[in-house]
């Protein structure tokens, strides 16, 4: 399907000239049913991801064992945020409808919707953030998560320049226009990475 | 006649794609941005409904249905709820009647349309009809007669409010019933999470209506036992199984600090079950357990204490299930949480996500006299093991 591009679009960034891809891209390519709202906050929920080219912040909440990554090409100004559920969507039915589940083929989905709008794979960074032990019931999901993400992206190159995981505590993130991700716990503490 | 309880998947992604439909219509009427937040299916037999209606005033809308689809659909906002949905309106309580028969008419029309591209047929819809009706009223005609009602709830979150509707549609219209029976389901299931082939998880229809007694005899078996644990009288508030994608659970919980306890069940279903309070109510709760006054409001004793009251709560939950199917399920020890009420959640939620995408979801609150606290209960069962005793209760 051609979607015709609306003429008002303020908020596309002045590096969206040059190819097309960048030229069809949303200033927020979202899968699964995030959404912007008045702030240009976009709310990426469990099991999906979002793509920001404008101001807009992603925001990702209730992280514990779950984790978040975090990719930027600050030449680009593309940003994505991607809340991952389990590491492995490897031979799972849904990892191909909802390939955001997944550590594996959420990132693979993410490095793609950023190289459509217009970031370069080979300049991306990495921050990462959850994948908490948050019970003893549940078998080390967290560390698992964490450990997955480390593998998928040394596989395709892109360093984590800095990660806030493990340990037993959840996590709200918030990844700003400036490619910081700020990281809030449930005591209210803030630091940014 | 037999469901398949995974199919109530398939009805809740055309239930979500119309709440979607739903909040587009209203941003672009109001101008402020709404998300789905959290939609839900679930079965309510007549009896739990006129229950649950009883004392509530709605408004809403109702449409009657032809074509792919026979009957009617109402959708119905609290009368409370309302005010919110008008306050969003511009010119907004001058205009009541036509803004919400807009919004009903835009809501339901997103749905249906979700169901026609599904059926493959159009569904005709008669002109809207607002109502304003006292108690169980607002449901479609023969809703409290027959075997139930399938209800779909939707909440969007708006900047300032949250809004919450309800869709409710018979199961006696033709291609509903295929759907649900499991007829039409391997189509929809067969590119999502059908695993394992449908059958596993079809139930008879009958025993639908055992989903709102799990729901009620646990919840009420909890209170009993914190009564008698306490010497405080305490209530069952609201209980309903619902039918909700796993991934939104968490959201459901919210990102307020939560404290409680979470358990693994073993037997017949397994799964898990998390009871979480507020941090005001969880301390109001402890405290008044406790017998002298404590330094930290959240300390070793007041944990010991919401694990020893998650123990009764939960014995008293899994009885009541226990005796419904006939089955034995038993409980680990309680585990203490306290941090963003999602992250407590979230690995229970990616444990069950392993093996399924949707899950039941029992909501119920229960209030303890004298006290100001309130906890939900979340019972996430094995949906495959859930079925299979329910489908066992079926043949004794």
């Amino acid at each position: 399907m051609t979607r015709s591009l609306p003429d008002d679009r303020p908020d596309d960034p002045a590096t969206s000239t040059g190819s097309d891809a960048v030229a069809d891209a949303d200033p927020a390519t979202v899968t699964g049913g995030s959404a912007a709202d008045d702030r240009g906050r976009i709310k990426v929920g469990v099991g999906e991801l979002a793509v920001a080219t404008d101001e807009s912040t992603l925001t990702t909440s209730g992280l514990g064992s779950c984790v978040a990554v975090a990719l930027v090409d600050e030449r680009a100004g593309v940003r994505g945020l991607l809340h991952a559920m389990l590491p492995t969507g490897e031979g799972r039915p849904t990892a191909a409808s909802r390939p955001a589940k997944y550590v594996d083929t959420g990132v693979d989905t993410l490095i793609g919707a950023l190289d459509d709008a217009g970031a370069d794979p080979r300049r991306l960074e990495a921050r990462v953030a959850g994948g908490a032990e948050m019970l003893d019931l549940t078998d080390a999901v967290g560390p698992r998560n964490v450990e997955r993400v480390g593998e998928v992206l040394d596989s395709v190159g892109v360093p984590i320049v800095a990660s806030d995981v493990g340990d037993t505590v959840g996590r709200t993130v918030r990844f700003d226009p400036d490619g910081r991700l700020v990281i809030r716990a449930a005591d209210g503490f803030e630091r940014a990475i | 006649m037999r469901v398949d309880v995974r199919a109530l998947g398939a009805c809740n992604r055309l239930a979500e794609r119309g709440a979607k439909q739903a909040a587009g219509a209203l941003s672009d009427l109001t101008g402020t941005d709404l998300a789905v937040e959290v939609t839900g299916a679930s079965v309510a037999s007549g009896e739990d409904l006129a229950e649950s209606f009883a004392g509530r005033e709605s408004i809403g809308v109702s449409v009657g249905l032809r074509g792919g689809l026979d009957g009617e659909a109402v959708l119905a906002f609290d009368a409370v709820n309302a005010d919110a949905l008008l306050s969003l309106l511009p010119g907004g309580q001058s205009m009541e009647r036509s803004a919400v028969t807009e919004v009903g008419n835009i809501a339901l029309g997103g749905f249906l349309d979700g169901w026609a591209n599904y059926l493959g047929k159009a569904i005709d819809m008669s002109p809207p009809r607002y109502f304003e009706a006292d108690g169980a009223a607002v449901l479609p005609d023969g809703a409290l007669a027959g075997d139930g009602v399938f209800l779909f709830e939707s909440r969007l979150d708006a900047t300032t409010t949250d809004l919450d509707f309800s869709i409710y549609m018979l199961p006696d219209s033709g291609p509903f019933r295929d759907l649900i029976v499991g007829k039409t389901a391997p189509a929809v299931t067969a590119g999502g999470e059908a695993d394992g082939g449908t059958t596993s998880t079809a139930v008879p229809y009958e025993s639908l209506s055992t989903f709102s007694s799990l729901a009620k005899r646990g919840s009420a078996n909890a209170a009993d036992n914190i009564s008698m644990m306490t010497g405080l009288e305490t209530s069952v508030d609201v209980s309903r199984l619902r039918f909700v994608p796993l991934a939104d659970v968490p959201a459901e919980v919210g990102t307020e600090p939560h404290a409680g306890t979470v358990f693994e069940l073993q037997g017949e279903p397994s799964g898990y079950l998390a009871i979480l309070f507020e941090e005001s109510s969880a301390a109001a709760v402890a405290d008044a357990m406790l017998p002298m006054e404590t330094d930290e409001p959240l300390g070793e004793m007041a944990q010991n204490a919401l694990c020893e009251l998650g123990n009764v709560m939960t014995s008293g939950f899994i009885d009541g299930w226990a005796n419904v199917l006939g089955t034995t399920i038993s409980h680990s020890p309680p585990e203490f949480v306290h941090d963003i009420g999602a992250s407590t959640i979230s690995p229970l939620v990616a444990k069950l996500s392993q093996r399924q995408d949707y899950g039941f979801v029992i909501d119920t609150a229960i209030q303890t006299e004298g006290i100001q606290a309130r906890c939900d209960v979340y019972a996430l069962p094995d949906e495959r093991e859930l079925a299979r005793a329910l489908d066992r209760l079926s043949e004794s």
